[in-house]
């Protein structure tokens, strides 16, 4: 039978946290089951718009972006008394979402993955020393004027693994590390799908600017 | 001494990303780019190019979550947190038998009574 009479506080910490600049003391022994729901409400709903932005990037459709989140949420909720009060909840409810999407929801799941071989070729790729233009170019002004919907197109058709490194970095400035945890491979990983998604995503903005007439020519 | 020029091109991406942890790195490449004009036209070019990405995803990745997202979530919530609350109130469920039999000139009556005690842990 038992009678929890504990004194200690189990968790004070602010390790990990970006965003808390004060000590977050709650004791998860003591909290009431209302008491976790209200705290779960105040602290992780505030990020459904994000995580259904994500969402959208991840499964391309509405339904399936809702569905996604949801379960997320749910999950989320489950295990919420596993969550480290002041440790970064942004960052953890983002590897749920991730997890969950690269469990249930990726509909191609039997194409190969992409190897590790990948690794080291954004180094060699850049390291070549100066040779691009200067200052801001003719292409960047037209791509700044491309509609949004372009955009996401873009983002919708380079492969998962980029689109998701780059969505986490580049949207959400997520650090490498960070990344890594959300999505569950090495640092060395999300450098190298971060780069080459970055240079994807470029080429095909250039390329629908240069269809719509913007771009003029071949240069670069 | 200041670093050769690819060594400092090897690391723009990590420098531009502010990923580099190393101090004595981060500072030979931060004097490299003071020194070396070529590296820091380099350098300003790919951050130049990199905010441009940044800021047109930003700008066309913000949907909201529609509203019956927002319904179907607080209901979904509101399921598991009384099915949850329903768990812990029951606590333990002790239950008690007793049986009595009493014979009587060869007659007997047997008689059962059951209890049923709820222990829950505090608070509850």
């Amino acid at each position: 039978m038992a009678i929890t009479l504990d004194l200690m506080p189990t968790e004070i910490s602010n390790q990990g946290s970006r965003d808390a600049g004060e000590l977050v003391r709650v004791d998860r022994e003591k909290e009431s089951v209302e008491q976790r729901r209200k705290r779960f409400e105040a602290d992780a709903l505030q990020y459904m718009n994000q995580l259904y932005s994500a969402a959208l990037r991840y499964t391309k459709n509405p339904a399936d972006a809702q569905d996604l989140v949801q379960d997320t949420y749910a999950k989320a909720y489950v295990s919420f008394h596993q969550f480290e009060p002041g440790t970064n909840l942004k960052a953890w409810l983002y590897r749920i979402l991730t997890t969950t999407f690269i469990n249930t929801y990726r509909k191609d799941q039997r194409r190969p993955q992409l190897s590790d071989q990948e690794l080291e070729d954004w180094q060699i790729a850049d390291a070549s020393s100066h040779t691009s233009d200067q200052g801001k170019s003719a292409e960047d002004v037209v791509l700044e004027n491309l509609p949004d919907s372009d955009i996401k197109r873009a983002l919708a058709e380079i492969p998962e693994e980029f689109r998701i490194a780059v969505y986490l970095a580049d949207v959400e400035g997520f650090s490498y590390k960070e990344i890594a945890e959300i999505v569950g491979v090495p640092t060395g990983t999300v450098m190298s799908r971060l780069h080459r998604g970055r240079k994807q995503l470029r080429e095909k903005l250039t390329d629908y600017a240069r269809e719509l007439g913007y771009v003029k020519g071949g240069k670069k | 001494m200041s670093i050769p020029c690819d060594k400092c091109c090897e690391n723009l991406v990590l420098f531009i990303d502010n990923e580099i942890d190393d101090s004595a790195t981060f500072n030979e490449i931060a004097f490299h780019l003071q020194d070396c004009q070529g590296c820091r036209g380099e350098m300003e070019s790919q951050r130049a190019a990199l905010n441009l990405i940044q800021s047109l995803l930003t700008r066309s990745c913000c949907e909201s979550a529609p509203s019956s997202l927002q319904e179907q979530i607080a209901l979904r919530l509101a399921q598991l947190a009384n099915q949850e609350m329903l768990t812990s109130s029951q606590g333990e469920i002790i239950t008690q038998y007793r049986r009595t039999e009493i014979t009587i000139d060869g007659q007997t009556s047997i008689e059962i009574e059951t209890s049923h005690e709820i222990r829950r842990d505090f608070p509850f």
